[in-house]
């Protein structure tokens, strides 16, 4: 992780009409960082990832977000997401996939072809290249779409809780192999989750957020060693003391 | 085991056909049914005789090629055109505005029903025989288009404009393939009605065609050559739909591995 400043985010405010879903929130994040977001359900964690994308023709009520210094262009910037959902392309099979981004973005054949192979070998779907989504499992799926998002190289990489429907075990597994993807490529991560136990797991920082109106509660770094272990004393401390923050009971 | 499957299918297709033309038989031999209705072997005999002897201006088959080309070229035009209006009704608010009130007006009337307006613009020439087949199947299409290009997934959307496909490719890249199966759907009726837009285009005005077939056997009582041509088309809508149906394994693999 270096000292330079990936993602500024600067008085962020949105409202739906009225309502005030995001208030006035503002933190860097630096390039090559991991950081996770969490909150309690509800709080406006996707919002926030549709304003910074404006994915959503979301446009800020106030303040401003700033990728290298500058607005967000996604034809500019190099930014992959990953939606909670499975967004794999149902018509395409998985090399198509993962082929996607870098034939939108036109490069070479021959480092299209390499990329998807490396990709393919790293998520371990080089048996099922020519399958299609419709016949794949759930963690297939979602490793279809990490592959698709690492293999354009992004300079960001949004997450937008993509383990979530997925039972503990193959949790574990996929945050381990994107854990070593992020390691791999330097690439600065936000992952939004709900998860405590992800968040602590994942991130070198811990960003929590508030109820609605949704503010930064308190911005938590982590540097617990890795590989990380969830029975480590220190490791369910931090756990706790996250918990603490967002629990409403 | 999927062999095994195939024939087992195979057999009960062939059964069933056995077992129709058994009680087609049944009916045209022991009831009074036989006094007007023609049995399966004089219809089949007359069917086969029909090769050789012309009927009017053709033997079968030269009859049957200009109802299929009736067809083909009104349905590929009325498809084209159908997958341009609805993709463009489904995908853009502009074009739902302006089209969708005017083909939702259109759309319940029946391709018979133009039959005089056509006539009365573009004569009794093949162009009327054309627009009459393209009307039956530019309502399907444009329909199930359009429904399609509306159910498109915003996530897939969402997803390739993050990989930084512009919004003329995002057309292109995933709203087209993703209307394809329901674009298919729609392209199988669509047939169906052009076969039954070309039998009504060929009643009025025209000299040759399996439509003129079954019109003169009306004509002259002659029922044989009624069923004749029932049976023509019939066998020759069955293979164009199996042939599209190939196509669509081909162009939606994957739709059909889903399923």
């Amino acid at each position: 992780m270096s000292d330079e400043i990936k993602v500024k985010v600067s008085h962020m405010t949105k409202k739906f009409g009225d309502l005030l879903v995001l208030n006035d929130i503002s933190f860097d994040v630096k390039t090559g960082e991991f950081l996770c977001v969490v909150g309690p359900t509800g709080c406006g964690k996707t919002t926030f990832l549709n304003c910074l994308t404006k994915l959503k023709a979301y446009e800020l009520t106030g303040g401003e977000i700033l990728i290298n210094g500058e607005p967000v262009d996604l034809q500019k910037h190099n930014i992959a997401y990953i939606f909670q959902e499975y967004s794999s392309f149902p018509w395409a099979t998985v090399e198509e996939n993962i082929a996607y981004g870098l034939k939108v973005k036109k490069r070479p054949p021959e480092e299209i072809k390499e990329r998807v192979e490396e990709m393919l070998q790293l998520v371990g779907l080089t048996e099922y290249r020519s399958y299609y989504p419709g016949q794949l499992s759930a963690s297939m799926l979602q490793r279809v779409s990490i592959a698709r998002a690492f293999a354009v190289q992004p300079e960001l990489l949004l997450m937008d809780e993509p383990y979530g429907q997925m039972d503990n075990s193959l949790r574990y597994k996929l945050e381990d192999e994107l854990i070593q993807l992020w390691q791999r490529t330097g690439t600065t991560v936000i992952f939004i989750t709900h998860n405590i136990e992800e968040a602590v797991y994942l991130s070198q920082r811990i960003l929590v957020l508030t109820n609605k109106p949704t503010s930064i509660k308190k911005e938590i770094d982590n540097n617990l060693p890795r590989p990380r272990d969830v029975t480590d004393p220190a490791f369910n401390q931090l756990r706790d003391e996250v918990t603490d923050l967002i629990k409403w009971w | 085991m999927k062999k095994k499957l195939d024939v087992e299918k195979m057999t009960y297709a062939v059964l069933a056909i056995a077992c129709f033309f058994i009680f087609w038989w049944f009916i045209t031999t022991f009831t009074p049914a036989k006094e007007t209705t023609p049995g399966p072997v004089e219809v089949i005999q007359l069917l086969f005789t029909s090769f050789f002897e012309p009927i009017g201006s053709h033997v079968i088959t030269g009859h049957l090629l200009v109802s299929l080309r009736r067809v083909l070229v009104g349905f590929s035009v009325a498809t084209v055109l159908g997958i341009v209006l609805g993709v463009a009704m489904g995908a853009s608010k502009w074009a739902e505005a302006i089209f969708k009130p005017i083909f939702e007006l259109l759309r319940p009337i029946p391709p018979i029903a133009w039959i005089s307006l056509v006539i009365l613009f573009f004569g009794i020439g093949e162009v009327s025989k054309y627009i009459l087949c393209g009307i039956g199947a530019f309502t399907n299409v444009t329909l199930n288009a359009y429904t399609g290009a509306q159910n498109v997934d915003p996530e897939l959307v969402g997803c390739a404009r993050m990989l930084g496909t512009s919004e003329r490719d995002i057309f292109f890249r995933v709203v087209l393939p993703s209307c394809t199966p329901q674009i298919f759907a729609g392209m199988q009726v669509a047939l169906s009605t052009s076969w039954m837009a070309v039998l009504a285009a060929e009643m009025v005005g025209a000299q040759e065609g399996c439509g003129w077939m079954i019109q003169r056997g009306s004509d002259t009582l002659n029922i044989t050559l009624v069923m004749v041509g029932m049976i023509v088309i019939g066998c020759v809508g069955m293979l164009l739909a199996a042939v599209m149906r190939v196509i669509e394994r081909r162009l939606c693999a994957w739709n059909i591995m889903e399923s």
